[in-house]
């Protein structure tokens, strides 16, 4: 059903190019897709750096002006009016953006969603010609009309040529290695494998007796051409090399170096005396490399959030946070430190959000409570494993008040909760659906109340009870007042010293979730709704793993490890007769999360549900291999609480 | 069923009405940020100015969402009406719509649509009592919903809180010229989805402009 909206939106794409050359049936497909969002004068679109949005933008009304900064300046490259069609890297491989966009004057924009668009790129050979010939001059805005062009650039960019690429302007700081690790053509790939591996490197490129590059090997490589081909280790390097090889020479611009990479999907560039393939190696420019060049690097984006207190700008650093998460996922950086970085970014966000609303409070409130409290994360955040922006979980511990004063301290802290929430919301968490939340009543609470509700949990494991000891036990202060964290963790483990039947229910209440692997040695897929013939992969790997290894945890009174990969290293150390499945059983969780993790940044959602066939061969044996300690882990629990013999 | 039941028969709450209110106990939180907020920005088109009279002609709505308009939210639909309205109906020019709605099907569509957002409109008033008497025969006592009306909040940022639009000059807060001083080209009007896109877009430039006076979040807006 064509309706009048659309029709409006429909009128004013088709007068432009690439819009004009889509049939009618596919103008509407997109019309139907855009969004539209008014920018005040003023107002940023875009910054460099940030990763590319899920759309590009065309302008309906007003104008943006694309600029870089030299020396703190704004340089405008681009001034783009109606009909411009603008932040086209996003249809390129999600590459973070180059320019800063900013609305010169209020702007309505037509946002057009990728996806829908690629589609008919690749249907429509005008389309993909029409992009291409703009990708392949650099421009960073495809204008709609070339005169128009021609004549806008002669107004912004005086003095520099036109033939060049407008996306960067001269030579830009970027570090890239010289020292290259290279290898003869007759090299084993064992012995290329051992030299990366002492070297500590990614890559090694094979180069003939003159050093001129004949091609590259990468990890990548390792693992998907030899391992899971499963080829002998004597292969010779040149059978498994990527060959030939993109090279360029160093003094070449950043932008063309960089759009090389983009347009070719390359993760490594090679650097030669003459710029071509037929001379000497001189460096190597990684993905990583221009990673840290856009200011992406941890560091960068903690002490950026430490500085600031405004809101949107820590919502746009925790979205550049993600594309290092990607980055680090495909490059196999390790989980520790992967969960170590986005925890602690997480965390810093939490901690400003809190600071910022107390500051907020006090104007609204005239006396405010001089009442001590923490605020806590639970669940996956608790345990430091929130990679992705999935539920937020968390809650609200205050100090004892009289009794007089309860009602007004605790609606103090409710509406700290409350502001709490929005700000995390709005940096792209999402709302817990059962509202375990600090803006939840029953869950901002003083401490006496906190130590009634875990006795309670503790001496009557009902179901609910259960459902909630496994998030709250997972509690961790991130502001506030630690020692009330403490003090809760002690009466927690005063109260199980003498209930040990509570151990038993928690034990039970784990091996609740079966084996992922069905009789055949299939996974359980879900057999009906929504997610039909899909694999929950928390609900039947991680939350097994998380769930066994926090009885362990609480049996052998371990505090202050959260982890769940943390906390199975421990267990190895206390229960050497287990070790190896217990360190097996960390690994196989690291795992987890890294799929889980992936699967979630490719299909933008919480990477909750996948599709077995779709995750190839190699993942799906990887992801069968982790089931293995779930399984044995299970068994040895069943033993241990005597669950066989365990009323239910 | 009890005698009594039976004179006085309750009217049957559809599910969809009974899931709409289940809905409606969810509070939006005061302190959430505007562009956080969810808006449905909706006009009718009627066969009179009498709410308690006129029958729906045509419904247009659509969807704002983190300060976007969701064109693929879009709605538009044209009703039947009674002979006896045909003849108001020439204003419009839609003498006998293609492809009407039914109302039933409208219903079940519109409510899961309304869900919790906050509904906009200009003159949202009348808007609001056309489409309660449409879907009271379903079992609907009231929409529950936020309201927010342009005219007031325009007024509101031109004029300030206590301002009297009959003491202007008339027309001065008619959504013709809000959309003339605000710059929005004027398309499609009198079709309720033509109406329905310009109040979203006027609402758009509305709240950009209460952002820079310090409405931050849902409680100062709908103060």
């Amino acid at each position: 059903m064509s309706n009048v909206i659309v029709n409006r939106v429909k009128e004013f794409l088709k007068n432009y190019p690439p819009f004009s050359f889509l049939t009618s049936t596919s103008l509407e497909e997109v019309a139907k897709a855009v969004d539209i969002k008014f920018y005040g004068e003023g107002e940023m679109l875009f910054e460099r750096g940030e990763p590319a949005q899920d759309c590009f933008f065309i302008l309906k009304e007003g104008s943006v002006s694309l600029y870089d900064l030299k020396e703190g300046r704004e340089n405008i490259i681009e001034v783009c009016d109606e009909g411009d069609v603008f932040g086209v890297l996003a249809l390129l491989g999600k590459r973070p953006y180059i320019l800063n966009a900013k609305a010169s004057e209020d702007a309505l924009v037509y946002a057009v969603p990728v996806a829908i668009f690629e589609k008919l790129v690749q249907e429509n050979s005008r389309v993909s010609l029409y992009f291409a010939a703009g990708f392949a001059s650099g421009q960073v805005v495809i204008r709609n009309d070339l005169s128009q062009s021609q004549k806008a650039r002669s107004v912004f960019n005086q003095g520099s040529e036109d033939n060049g690429l407008l996306i960067f302007t001269g030579q830009s700081d970027f570090n890239y290695s010289k020292e290259v690790l290279t290898c003869p053509e007759s090299t084993g790939i064992q012995e290329a494998a051992f030299l990366m591996s002492k070297k500590g490197v990614g890559s090694i490129v094979i180069v003939n007796e003159h050093r001129h590059p004949l091609g590259i090997l990468t990890d990548k490589d390792l693992r998907n051409r030899l391992v899971a081909a499963g080829l002998p280790y004597e292969t010779p390097v040149v059978q498994l090399m990527s060959t030939p090889v993109m090279t360029k020479s160093p003094s070449a611009d950043f932008s063309d170096l960089y759009l090389t990479m983009v347009k070719n999907r390359l993760h490594h560039l090679i650097f030669t005396e003459d710029g071509s393939s037929k001379s000497p190696v001189t460096g190597i420019l990684s993905d990583h490399d221009i990673l840290l060049s856009q200011g992406n690097s941890p560091a960068v984006l903690i002490n950026a959030l430490m500085n600031t207190w405004e809101v949107p700008a820590m919502a746009k650093i925790r979205n550049r946070a993600e594309y290092l998460l990607k980055y680090y996922l495909e490059n196999e950086v390790s989980m520790d430190f992967v969960a170590n970085i986005v925890s602690e970014i997480n965390d810093i966000i939490i901690q400003k959000a809190v600071q910022i609303s107390q500051k907020k409070l006090e104007e609204l409130y005239p006396t405010i409570p001089a009442v001590k409290f923490c605020f806590v994360s639970l669940g996956s955040e608790g345990r430091e494993e929130q990679l992705l922006r999935t539920d937020l979980d968390n809650a609200l511990i205050f100090e004892d008040v009289p009794e007089a004063e309860f009602q007004s301290t605790q609606q103090y802290f409710l509406d700290l909760g409350a502001e709490v929430i929005e700000i995390l919301l709005s940096c792209g968490f999402h709302p817990c659906p059962a509202k375990m939340m600090a803006n939840n009543p029953k869950w901002c609470q003083p401490i006496s109340i906190w130590k009634k509700y875990f006795s309670d949990w503790i001496l009557t494991p009902n179901q609910e009870a259960l459902m909630n000891a496994t998030i709250f036990f997972d509690f961790r202060a991130i502001y506030g007042q630690k020692q009330l964290v403490q003090t809760l963790t002690d009466h927690i483990y005063n109260e199980i010293k003498g209930k040990s039947i509570f151990l038993n229910f928690l034990a039970k209440n784990a091996l609740l979730n079966p084996p992922p692997l069905g009789f055949f040695r299939n996974f359980i897929l879900e057999k009906s709704g929504e997610q039909k013939d899909k694999f929950d992969i928390k609900l039947r790997a991680m939350m097994p793993l998380a769930d066994i290894a926090r009885i362990l945890v609480l049996s052998h009174k371990v505090v202050g490890i959260n982890n769940t990969f943390k906390r199975f290293e421990k267990l190895a150390e206390l229960e050497p007769n287990h070790e190896e499945l217990l360190r097996e059983a960390g690994k196989a969780y690291e795992i987890l999360m890294r799929v889980r993790a992936i699967e979630g940044l490719k299909s933008q959602n919480s990477g909750r549900f996948i599709s077995p066939e779709n995750i190839g061969k190699l993942q799906r044996q990887l992801l069968k291999n982790t089931f293995y300690p779930i399984d044995e882990l299970q068994k040895i629990i069943r033993v241990r609480y005597q669950l066989d013999y365990f009323g239910s | 069923m009890g005698w009594l039941d039976f004179i006085f028969k309750k009217k049957d709450k559809a599910e969809f009405v009974q899931l709409y209110e289940e809905y409606s106990k969810e509070i939006i939180p005061a302190q959430r940020p505007i562009s956080q907020l969810s808006f449905i920005v909706l006009d009718t088109e009627t066969t009179g100015l009498n709410p308690e009279k006129a029958e729906m002609v045509s419904f247009g709505a659509v969807k704002i969402t983190r300060s976007k308009i969701q064109v693929e939210s879009a709605k538009e639909h044209y009703f039947d009406t009674s002979a006896k309205n045909q003849e108001a109906l020439k204003v419009h020019g839609i003498l006998y719509p293609q492809n009407p709605t039914k109302p039933e099907v409208f219903a079940k569509e519109l409510l899961p649509f309304l869900h919790n957002h906050i509904l906009v409109g200009h003159h949202i008033g009348f808007d609001l009592k056309v489409l309660g008497k449409f879907l009271a025969p379903f079992g609907l006592k009231k929409i529950t919903n936020p309201v927010l009306d342009t005219q007031y909040l325009a007024t509101r940022l031109e004029k300030g809180y206590h301002y009297d639009v009959g003491m202007g000059k008339p027309g001065e807060y008619t959504l013709d010229s809000l959309c003339e001083r605000y710059g929005i080209q004027l398309d499609d009007r009198h079709t309720a989805a033509g109406d329905a896109f310009l109040t979203a877009q006027l609402l758009l430039k509305l709240l950009k402009k209460a952002e820079k006076i310090g409405i931050a979040d849902y409680r100062t807006l709908m103060r």
